[in-house]
């Protein structure tokens, strides 16, 4: 045993709470002060499908070298409920700390005897200063964050700076938050010393933005130019909605009518919020709707007709685990398949993957121009991890000389001029036929959309060969979808080698974490972080150009490697997996662990014991 | 000319007259040498008889035709025709609404030729029947005969075609031969002229199958073809070549498809009718209408588009469930078939109506029985 | 069916609408349905309908689900665009096609197994919405296409044409729209044009949600005594309870029913519905009356048809959401997107 743990920027604290007791606030305050410190923090809510009364977890990863993936383990656990103390407390690395509300003695039992434990009687101090029962749950949360402060080294002024920002223009609000958090101080500095663990200023988070996957899509949604949303509630794609309607709001209502320039319609299930985007879409508006996997299961019949009608969607779907009561507070990439070829008959759909709510932002808009660009269904894969946590990613950035991209539509005065019209006629090789707005001209470009059933001027057929004909354009069209999605992102190891990882979204951070550990054991592996599907050529030339290539992905069935190995042909042998799927976010410590050991190396050793991740 | 007593003709040709009659001798002029042909009428031009396509041929042919010009003297020099003065007319109408052509004023209009044709027409003349022969003849000299047996007044003898009544084409003279040759059979045998035998009549469902007919039932949206002609050059050479060249196959079944199919009727059946409307719906023409009964010229006004034909009966079926009729206005009727089609209960039916007209001997198979 | 195309020649004396077109040109391609089928009816009925409003066919939109009902929509309006969407989900497409363009006049078409039982849902939920629409379901008590199985429509107690007795209770649509709070009720007959076309074109003519429950024989399946969906049997018992006479705003109104047996509604567009009386006491104004009207003539096995309420004030979705009056999907890009300045300050809130 080596005393307690001495880390400065670099360590784990978890809060543990009960659902509903307004921790989420104050915990959320306590990593950005991190943050306004300039040192990269990664936080991450692990909660129930519960509105109150249930566990719920908070990890703050704060993180001076800037790696926001999970790191795993807990160096400081914040114990607020006495329903997982035990858990909790056996989560807690050795040399660790354990901050508790000492107002309840405890026997001695209860505690570990390798941890520094630290107790405030934040519930003591609360009864005496308050009297209204709400008001101590609440302040007790703000007490903390003080006590947390001073044992931690966070500079006082930047809380109190949050808490004027949070509650502007609520002078009294503001007065008796800095209060309570000056309690917290008080008390620490009168009664403990600075713990090992500390908060340092630094210069490591630049002009970086700290925001959700979910509102940055919900942004890129309004970039893009959608206008009508249906959408159906479901965690963790709700917050992607509301996002969308106060983004709306703020910026898409008309300054002299005061009238919207949207709409957004609550819908009754799944079925008719795609059913809403698809009509919408086939009328020429930019339209999309938020949901996760039970959502796209029963949207998958207008899917289809979205393909095959080739009617331009967009669907963003926050992935997490399972059917029913299922996994929803839980995060997975174990939808993949499911998208990638929603539907029954031979259908297959774009997706792109974003890494962070950056990417969020920047696909969330750029869906909107290849669904009207290839008339068809984009998928925009967020997973809970990016979409409902707060992640540090690149500020959102838009070129003012972009303009919409509505595909081929023709225009009244095209088919005025005589220009030829079929609904699904070739015309260029690329697969892509043109449409038209209904309502467009008196007496040309009108067409009857149904299913297959029918030739290339959409009149009615249940020709053999013109079915073939036209789901090999489908065909040419989805090349076509290769060539105009984003492309793979590659990271070349230092020294050449013939050993390659594929990966993707959420898993990128802490993959990116991986590598730098494996090189600094002397293992070089080129990555390639694949950004949708279907995959460039680049993506084969590498797998090509390498003789084994993992492929990390969050879910049990390798799903991401079924999909390159069934539309690219690839040898299965070559692409070895690595799989993450018990609901938490991916950890750097786990993809090195599990790639080191097939790499035949040496496993590195854990800087510390590691909690086995199935505990968490 | 057709038996070659003529050859030739002047260079200048002036037709008067506005029938058929004058469509051929202006364009047998043009292939005798006329090189100036005109046609010049009394009347105005969508008055005269000639058959429009008559017209349009003459003038293809370089004819002028000159309308409103009445004939008032020949002009000659030297014993030799030198043209004909024309007085210019003008149709105008008396309070009775007839049609009376006067004068204009103006001055008389001259016009030089070489030769004039007066193509008004053949009358009938009987100068060669002795007076005495019990064969009775009206104050224009024509005899009397019996619309319907077409025996004159004397037994025995029967006039058929222009002879009878005048001058029409030979589809009534055949008619007429044959209605005549019917009487004839009768005196023969000695029964009554009068007592006329029936034709035989017949309707045959056309129904194959649901949309299936033994008749050709497709409706062509064609205007009628034009018959393709001869190069004019070539034409004009030679009075007896063929100006129309004919359809071609193709062309044929073009023009044979416009067929209207009138030997095909719609035939009701009034208790199988459920009144679902289906072919109401589908009838292009707006043909059949359910309504409540009434008075003849109040039906037409009702019906789904007015019957303005009153030639056209109406078609007006018994009582039906509702207490409705069905009215078929038969005038526009394309007997496309379709109602019959839409029809779910058969009450619809396409028939065939065949016709055999009466034969002079009810023997059949006679020889003039042409089957 | 027939696989002839209907011949272009028409009367001579058919009469051009305003807009210079005669009902012949709002016709779209033949019927593919069994001759007969009531469903071809209601397609004549919406033929003639737009052709007396005098609409631009190509302002329509018509959308339908999956079903015999749900094919007409080829046979009407050829120069309109249609959707034939899938199973039941008529109503969320249209709405999603209305929410994108509010100036085309929509149209959907439904069956009764498309509206009653798979689209149940759907169907509730877009006339609760107050989509402004024309939704015409066409109720033969059974699925035509799927080879007759009983529909949700089809009464407790009626026979299958095998003999087979229905034990379930009918979902009847129009009590189903009254109390969702469609703002345009009535209920017709595929045999009675004279009532069906007028309150097509009310419909047609209504601001909000307008629905039409059209009893439409199957002649292929459920014509047979023992049927009630059967020509007969709702020709026996067919309660109408008004005639509608549609004015147009440009039309002068001119009655001929004695007085005090007409009722007059001005629609939102300005249109009159004339309305003459056939029940004494019915007042197609009053919601709740009409409810309790159709659940007593219901009892004593009536189908009770005719314009069953109007609500002239109606609003709809759009009105709901405060949308701009410029349809949606013809904003320019300045007017959807707020630009790089926006996104500068929003950055500056999320550090
Ligand atoms: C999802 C789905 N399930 C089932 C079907 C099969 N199906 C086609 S039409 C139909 C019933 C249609 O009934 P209705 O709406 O009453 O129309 P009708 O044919 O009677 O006019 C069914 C069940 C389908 N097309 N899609
Ligand atoms: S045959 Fe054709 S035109 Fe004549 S009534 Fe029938 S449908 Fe009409
Ligand atoms: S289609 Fe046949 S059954 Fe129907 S109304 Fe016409 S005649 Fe009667
Ligand atoms: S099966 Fe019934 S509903 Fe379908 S087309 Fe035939 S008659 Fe009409
Ligand atoms: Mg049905």
């Amino acid at each position: 045993m080596s005393g307690p743990l001495t880390l400065t920027n670099d360590f784990v604290v978890k809060f543990a709470n009960v659902n509903g007791s307004g921790s989420a606030s104050a915990n959320a305050m306590f990593a950005k002060s991190v943050l306004r410190m300039g040192v990269p923090v990664a936080a991450r809510n692990i909660f129930p499908s519960n509105i109150q009364g249930l566990p719920t977890w908070y990890e703050v990863r704060v993180t001076g070298a800037g790696h926001l993936g999970r790191r795993g383990g807990v160096d400081m656990m914040v114990a607020m409920n006495p329903q997982t103390w035990d858990k909790d407390l056996a989560e807690i690395e050795p040399g660790g700390y354990l901050f508790y509300d000492s107002t309840k003695p405890l026997p001695a039992s209860k505690f570990r005897p390798d941890i520094t434990v630290v107790g405030v009687p934040l519930t003591a101090m609360c009864n005496t200063r308050y009297s209204v029962p709400r008001e101590r749950q609440l302040f007790k949360n703000t007490i903390y964050v003080g006590a947390l402060a001073a044992l931690l080294g966070i500079e006082i002024a930047v809380i109190e700076q949050l808490l004027a920002e949070q509650f502007a223009g609520k002078d009294r609000l503001i007065k008796a938050n800095v209060e309570a958090l000056h309690m917290g101080r008080d008390y620490v500095l009168e009664n403990h010393g600075p713990l090992g663990l500390q908060v340092r200023r630094a210069d490591g988070v630049g002009d970086r933005i700290y925001v959700e996957g979910n509102m940055a899509a919900g942004l890129g949604a309004v970039y893009g130019g959608a206008t009508v949303c249906a959408w159906y509630p479901i965690t963790p794609s709700t917050s992607l909605a509301e996002a969308f309607t106060e983004f709306c709001q703020e910026y898409r209502t008309d300054p002299e009518t005061g009238k919207a320039r949207y709409a957004i319609v609550q819908a009754e299930d799944e079925i008719a919020s795609i059913g809403m985007v698809v009509g919408a879409g086939w009328n020429g508006a930019r339209a999309f709707t938020a949901t996760s996997g039970p959502g796209v299961s029963l949207m998958t019949e207008f899917i289809g007709l979205s393909y095959f009608a080739e009617i331009p969607a967009v669907i963003f779907d926050v992935q997490r685990g399972g059917p029913s009561t299922g996994m929803p507070t839980r995060t997975q990439q174990a939808d993949l398949l499911g998208a990638a070829y929603a539907s029954h008959g031979d259908t297959k759909h774009p997706m792109l993957l974003p890494q962070d709510p950056g990417e969020c932002f920047e696909f969330g808009a750029l869906a909107f121009d290849l669904a009207d660009r290839l008339q068809t269904t984009i998928f925009v894969m967020l997973d809970l991890d990016i979409g409902m946590n707060e992640w540090l990613t690149e500020p959102f950035k838009w070129d003012d000389s972009r303009k919409l991209d509505r595909g081929k539509v023709m225009t009244h005065d095209e088919l005025e001029a005589g220009r030829e019209f079929g609904r699904y006629l070739e015309v260029d090789g690329d697969g892509i036929p043109y449409r038209t707005y209904p309502g467009v001209h008196p007496n040309k470009g009108a067409y009857f959309t149904r299913g297959t059933s029918r030739n290339p001027y959409a009149r009615y057929s249940e020709e053999g060969s013109v079915y073939v004909d036209n789901v090999q354009r489908l065909l040419r069209k989805f090349d076509t979808a290769a060539q105009i999605v984003p492309g793979p992102v590659r990271r070349d190891a230092k020294k050449a080698t013939r050993t390659g990882v594929i990966y993707f979204g959420s898993t990128t951070p802490a993959m990116h974490e991986a590598l730098e550990l494996l090189e600094a054991q002397g293992q070089h592996v080129d990555a390639m972080r694949v950004r949708a599907f279907p995959f460039s050529a680049e993506v084969y030339d590498f797998i090509a150009a390498h003789d084994r290539v993992f492929v990390v992905e969050q879910n049990r069935d390798a799903q991401l490697r079924t999909l390159i190995v069934n539309e690219g042909d690839v040898d299965p042998a070559k692409l070895i997996p690595v799989l993450h799927y018990d609901g938490t976010p991916i950890t750097a410590r786990f993809i090195v662990k599990e790639m080191a050991g097939l790499l035949g190396g040496a496993a590195p050793s854990p800087a510390r014991k590691t909690v086995p991740e199935a505990a968490e | 000319m057709s038996f070659g007593h003529i050859e030739k003709i002047g260079r200048r040709v002036i037709v008067l007259g506005g029938g058929n009659t004058a469509m051929d001798c202006c364009r047998t002029s043009r292939r005798l040498g006329g090189e100036d042909v005109k046609v010049i009428v009394r009347s105005g031009f969508d008055e005269m008889k000639a058959s429009p396509w008559e017209k349009e041929d003459a003038i293809h042919e370089d004819i002028p035709i000159l309308n409103f010009l009445v004939p008032k003297e020949f002009t000659h020099k030297d014993g030799k025709l030198t043209g004909v003065l024309f007085e210019e007319v003008a149709a105008t109408f008396d309070e009775k609404g007839r049609r009376k052509l006067l004068p204009t004023g103006a001055p008389d209009q001259h016009y030089e030729c070489d030769d004039v044709l007066v193509a008004v027409g053949q009358e009938n003349a009987f100068p060669w029947i002795e007076r005495d022969l019990g064969l009775e003849f009206d104050e224009w000299g024509m005899p009397k005969v019996d619309p319907v047996t077409f025996q004159s007044t004397r037994p025995g003898v029967f006039f058929g075609g222009d002879a009878a009544f005048g001058p029409k084409n030979i589809i009534w003279a055949v008619a007429q031969g044959h209605e005549a040759a019917v009487s004839i059979d009768r005196f023969c045998q000695g029964g009554d002229l009068t007592d006329r035998p029936p034709p035989m009549t017949n309707l045959v469902s056309q129904k194959m199958g649901i949309h299936e007919w033994s008749y050709d039932n497709d409706i062509s949206n064609d205007q009628r073809f034009r018959v393709p002609l001869r190069e004019k050059v070539e034409a004009l050479k030679d009075v007896k070549i063929e100006v129309e060249l004919g359809f071609d196959l193709k062309q044929g079944l073009a023009e044979a498809q416009r067929c209207l199919n009138c030997d095909v009727q719609t035939v009701f059946a009034e208790p199988l009718c459920i009144e679902c409307d289906a072919c109401v719906d589908i009838c292009p023409v707006d043909c059949i209408t359910f309504t409540d009964n009434g008075e003849e010229e109040d039906l037409r006004g009702r019906l789904k588009a007015p019957a303005l034909n009153l030639d056209q009966a109406l078609m007006v079926s018994a009582e039906l469930k509702t207490g409705r009729v069905m009215v078929k206005d038969e005038d526009v009727c394309l007997h496309c078939g379709l109602c019959a089609e839409r029809c779910p209960t058969g009450a619809w039916d396409m028939q065939r109506f065949t016709l055999e007209m009466s034969h002079a001997s009810d023997v059949g198979g006679g020889a003039c029985q042409a089957r | 069916m027939t696989y002839l195309a209907k011949p272009r020649l028409h009367h001579p004396s058919l009469v051009p609408n305003e807009l210079g077109f005669t009902r012949r040109d709002y016709e779209g391609s033949v019927s593919t349905l069994c001759a007969g089928c009531g469903h071809d009816s209601i397609s004549a009925a919406i033929i003639q309908a737009c052709y007396e409003l005098d609409l631009p066919p190509h302002r329509v939109a018509k959308l339908s689900g999956i079903g015999c009902s749900s094919k007409t929509p080829d046979y009407f309006l050829g120069a309109s665009h249609g959707f034939n969407t899938v199973h039941g989900r008529m109503p969320s497409v249209l709405t999603g096609a209305n929410l994108a363009n509010r100036e085309l006049i929509y149209l959907g078409v439904s069956g009764d197994g498309d509206s009653a039982s798979i689209g149940f849902g759907q169907f509730a939920h877009a006339v609760r919405r107050g989509v402004n629409m024309t939704y015409i379901v066409e109720n033969n008590g059974v699925y035509g296409l799927t080879k007759g199985q009983f529909s949700a429509t089809s009464d407790k107690g009626s026979k299958s044409k095998k003999g087979v007795v229905n034990h379930d209770s009918a979902i009847d649509l129009v009590s189903v729209a009254l109390q969702l709070g469609a703002t345009f009720v009535a209920r017709s007959f595929s045999g009675d044009k004279a009532q069906l076309v007028p309150l097509i074109k009310a419909a047609l003519s209504h601001k909000g949600a307008a629905f039409i429950d059209t009893v439409s024989p199957c002649v292929q399946f459920n014509n047979h005594s023992g049927s009630t969906k059967s020509y007969d049997y709702v020709r026996e018992h067919n309660e109408s309870v008004n005639r509608l006479d549609v004015v147009s705003p440009r039309d002068p109104i001119h009655v001929d029913y004695a007085p005090g047996t007409t009722v007059q509604v001005t629609q939102h567009d300005g249109s009159v519905l004339s309305l003459h009386k056939l029940s004494a006491h019915y007042d197609p104004t009053d919601r709740i009356a009409a409810m309790s009207y159709l659940a007593q003539r219901q009892a004593a096995g009536e189908i009770v048809t005719g314009l069953l309420y109007v609500d002239p004030e109606a609003n709809d979705l759009h009105e709901a959401l405060e949308t701009v009056d410029t349809p949606l999907n013809q904003l320019a890009d300045q007017a959807l997107i707020p630009g790089s300045g926006v996104l500068a300050k929003l950055n500056a809130t999320l550090r």
